[in-house]
């Protein structure tokens, strides 16, 4: 892809940080008067602030997640984070812990860490209980058993006074629907790891018609965050969840045409236009400063001066050595002469310093002596010629050694009309390579196959292997003998690839050099891994923008078997009758984190259009804030001392009726009674539907 | 590709982390061992919580201290209960009714065609050659993406 001619967008990732919470520093003023604490206990985020009218805002928003340093041997086990205190959420990543399995809450020692987490940060002091009741959300038809230990867990450890339980999406709905009591709604909330439809009718949510759809936010997200990876799996380690998440909920969008724009997507001059490229922060790490490139420089000098003073000393070596055997061999001349003129005296000392003693030995010694000087010379010849050459060698010549090496060993000719045929030659090296490696794919797809030629003679080798022979087994025996495992591998041998693949490059390397009209594809391979250019830091988007939020409307996608959001409240619609569907489209009230994405309702409004008939009206409208509305509600109801009371289960309640027990109300999932309590609190009221 | 072991290790440890319906990205505690922490916990308790306070409906069994949600719906069903009571398990959106459609897996175009060797969808054929030089593990990665590598 040329980077040149792409007009689309370029994002460079924020990494938002992530502060600690504080601690609420002015519980003074707000611990005396028994003021109201709001818990929306969600499974992606809690949040936590007092219904006081001096606190509109909920004073914690952190992640419902706790991180438990592993236990090493030999060191102090570390902290327990939760929530905000994890800073660097991707460093823990494997080491984090919910209390939540789906939407529920099901482990109670991490509840009561969280609930630990924020009981101090709210500066509560009071000792052995807190003083305040408590307003948690719940997740739509919480079971009765996470309940129970839900309250246990208050009104036994933390000493509440009263609780009061809600459904969030519910809250969320009840503060932004005026007239709520007796309203009617479709309910949609799109959670964390749920969607919900809720139909509401005269203000009560009808539980037997709602229906629940197992996915939600995460699995948008980590499809993302897998494709991802997938797509670009030299950049996998740098693709974090945290960072997939940011580029989800930034860039990406419900398409309200999906299928007209995924046709789009196809053609080029669109997806050079609209395609979204995410830069990866980097560190411009190895960027040769001065002082590195100098010495850079320094090294490779010193090195050739080392070489040269190595050269030298073995030069000098070899005149040193040179000079002695001339001067010997003058003298063993000399002492030749003397045989020859008969000087007894002379000789007799001269033969004893040789330690000779006849005139053959003597010949032998100087004819050896000659051929030594002989060698010795032609060697100090050679030596100087190979460091003239070298002189005269440019230094960018030195560079491509590698290249070289391999000129040489093609024998690169010096005559321009020998390039010709030598470049024909590298060519159909090139391509005997390329056709080689087309051979093994194609090798690697028979083998896959049944019923190939390929197959068939595989399994030949295996039943031959496999075969049990009387005879002495030789296999092995030779080296050749291993190379059978190659043939039968499936995936054709794919490590003897990589040596041909290098070879391949380095041909092209020196064809792209002398021949540079043939264009090599393989061209940016060649670019060196290190280099720190931003690009090698980037990756691109494309129908993923549209493609992953559409999990929401198609779970096939991921393999999930249950309908999209559509279809399901097109399957909660039918179980109404006419009157009713009208009643509940009139109002179709969207919430939830999930919810954020771009061009949901013009979706949803093409979609709901889709299933009613014909000029009928209906109204879609989204949370003002679809995250935290369901505080707001739960803050905003609880303000009203008259609903709390009548909304929540005492400590009183809780002893009588035990945890289970639910006080009902406008946000509040149905209760209905187990039968196997104890008789005497089940006889008052079997059913209580107060809804 | 460089080398394909570096590159199968990161991508290989994010498929854990795909949450099907039933298995939630980060881990509900039912793994862990938490009885030590528990001893930890004890020199810095909050000073407003109860001393005494222990949970009641904890296994002794440290592997499976809690019941986990399918456990817990299991409950719920067995539990005689009066009529017209919905339980969490009873409001599950039904299967699609719609022909699921396919998409290629690299480009996520609307694809007519599979892969018969390596099961992916493609759409044209320019993709189907990249889908052919994948390595394994990439494959494998893109068709647990859709819960599709089931092995025969």
């Amino acid at each position: 892809m040329d980077e040149q001619e792409i007009e689309g967008r370029l994002y460079n990732l924020q990494d938002p940080k992530i502060l600690p919470d504080s601690i609420f520093d002015n519980y003074a003023a707000v611990g005396k008067n028994n003021i109201p604490i709001v818990i929306d206990n969600g499974s992606y985020q809690c949040r936590v602030g007092w219904a006081s009218e001096n606190h509109p805002e909920p004073t914690m928003v952190f992640k419902n997640l706790i991180a438990k340093p592993r236990k090493e041997r030999g060191k102090k086990e570390g902290d327990i984070q939760i929530g905000n205190s994890i800073t660097n959420i991707e460093a823990v990543r494997l080491q984090l812990r919910s209390q939540f399995d789906r939407d529920v809450v099901v482990h109670f020692e991490a509840q009561e860490q969280v609930l630990d987490h924020i009981f101090s940060h709210l500066g509560i002091e009071s000792e052995g209980k807190i003083n305040h009741p408590i307003v948690l959300t719940e997740s739509f038809l919480n079971p009765n058993h996470s309940r129970n230990l839900m309250s246990e867990l208050l009104f036994e450890c933390y000493g509440i006074p009263s609780v009061s339980y809600g459904v969030d999406a519910l809250f969320s709905w009840c503060r932004e629907s005026p007239g709520y009591i007796s309203r009617d709604s479709l309910v949609l909330r799109l959670g964390q790891h749920c969607t919900h439809v809720l139909p509401v009718l005269n203000g009560s949510v009808v539980a037997e018609h709602s229906r629940r759809i197992n996915l939600g936010g995460i699995h948008i997200t980590s499809f993302f965050h897998r494709l991802m990876q997938l797509k670009n799996p030299l950049l996998a380690p740098a693709i974090s969840l945290s960072r997939a998440e940011e580029i989800l909920f930034n860039h990406c969008r419900i398409s309200d045409t999906f299928y007209d724009d995924l046709a789009r997507w196809e053609a080029v001059d669109y997806q050079k236009k609209n395609v979204l490229i995410i830069q990866l922060p980097f560190t411009a790490a190895p960027v040769p400063t001065t002082a590195s490139l100098l010495s850079l420089e320094q090294q490779q000098q010193r090195r050739r001066e080392l070489a040269k003073r190595l050269a030298d000393m073995n030069a000098r070596k070899r005149e040193e050595r040179l000079a002695e055997d001339e001067e010997t061999l003058s003298r063993m001349l000399s002492i030749q002469e003397m045989w020859d003129d008969g000087d007894n005296n002379d000789l007799q000392q001269a033969l004893e310093e040789f330690d000779l003693s006849n005139r053959q030995e003597l010949n032998k010694a100087i004819s050896n002596l000659k051929a030594r000087i002989k060698k010795t010379k032609s060697k100090i010849l050679a030596v100087m010629n190979s460091t003239m050459e070298d002189t005269q060698e440019t230094p960018s010549a030195k560079n491509e050694v590698k290249t070289s090496k391999l000129l040489q060993e093609l024998s690169m000719p010096n005559d321009a009309n020998d390039m010709g045929n030598w470049i024909a030659e590298l060519k159909q090296k090139r391509q005997s390579l390329l056709e080689k490696r087309v051979a093994r794919r194609q090798k690697k797809q028979d083998m896959a196959r049944r019923r190939t030629a390929a197959a068939q003679e595989r399994m030949r080798l295996i039943s031959q292997l496999a075969k049990k022979d009387k005879r002495e087994d030789t296999f092995g025996m030779k080296d050749e003998d291993w190379d059978v495992y190659k043939a039968i591998q499936k995936d054709g041998g794919d490590s003897d690839s990589e040596e041909e693949s290098e070879r391949l490059a380095e041909l092209e390397e020196i064809l792209g050099r002398y021949a540079p009209e043939l264009n090599m594809a393989q061209e940016q391979q060649l670019m060196p891994l290190f280099t720190c250019i931003p690009e090698k830091y980037q990756f691109a988007l494309g129908t993923e923008l549209i493609r992953v939020p559409e999990l929401l409307f198609q779970p096939s996608m991921l393999g999930h078997e249950q309908g999209g959001i559509a279809e399901t409240i097109e399957y909660v619609l039918k179980k109404f009758s006419q009157d009713e569907q009208h009643r509940l489209v009139n109002d179709i009230y969207i919430t939830g984190g999930s919810s954020k994405f771009p061009g949901l309702l013009p979706r949803l409004h093409k979609e709901v259009m889709e299933m009613r008939p014909f000029h009928s009206k209906f109204n879609i409208r989204r949370s003002s804030c679809p995250s935290l509305s369901a505080w707001y509600g739960a803050r905003e109801l609880a303000l009203n001392p008259e609903w709390l009371r009548a909304s929540s289960i005492t400590k009183s309640m809780y002893d009588e009726f035990g945890g289970e027990y639910l006080a009902t109300h406008s946000a509040s999932n149905p209760y209905w009674q187990n039968f196997t309590l104890p008789m005497d609190c089940s006889q008052q009221e079997v059913v209580e539907e107060m809804y | 590709m460089v080398s394909k072991k570096k590159s199968t290790g990161p991508v290989s440890e994010g498929i854990d982390s795909l949450p099907g319906s039933s298995a939630p990205s980060p881990v509900p505690f039912s793994a862990l061992n938490d009885d030590d922490s528990k001893q930890d916990e004890g020199a810095k308790r909050p000073v407003f919580k109860s001393k005494t306070f222990q949970h009641m409906n904890k296994s002794s069994n440290k592997k499976k201290a809690w019941k986990s949600l399918k456990q817990i719906i299991a409950q719920e069903r067995a539990q005689p209960m009066p009529e017209g009571c919905v339980h969490y398990s009873g409001i599950e959106a039904p299967p699609s009714f719609k022909p699921a459609k396919k998409y290629s897996d690299l480009l996520g175009f609307l694809s007519k065609y599979t892969d018969p060797q390596t099961k992916l969808h493609y759409s044209t054929a320019a993709e189907f050659s990249i889908i052919r030089s994948l390595p394994n593990d990439i494959v494998t990665g893109y068709l647990t993406l859709r819960k599709a590598n089931i092995q025969v």
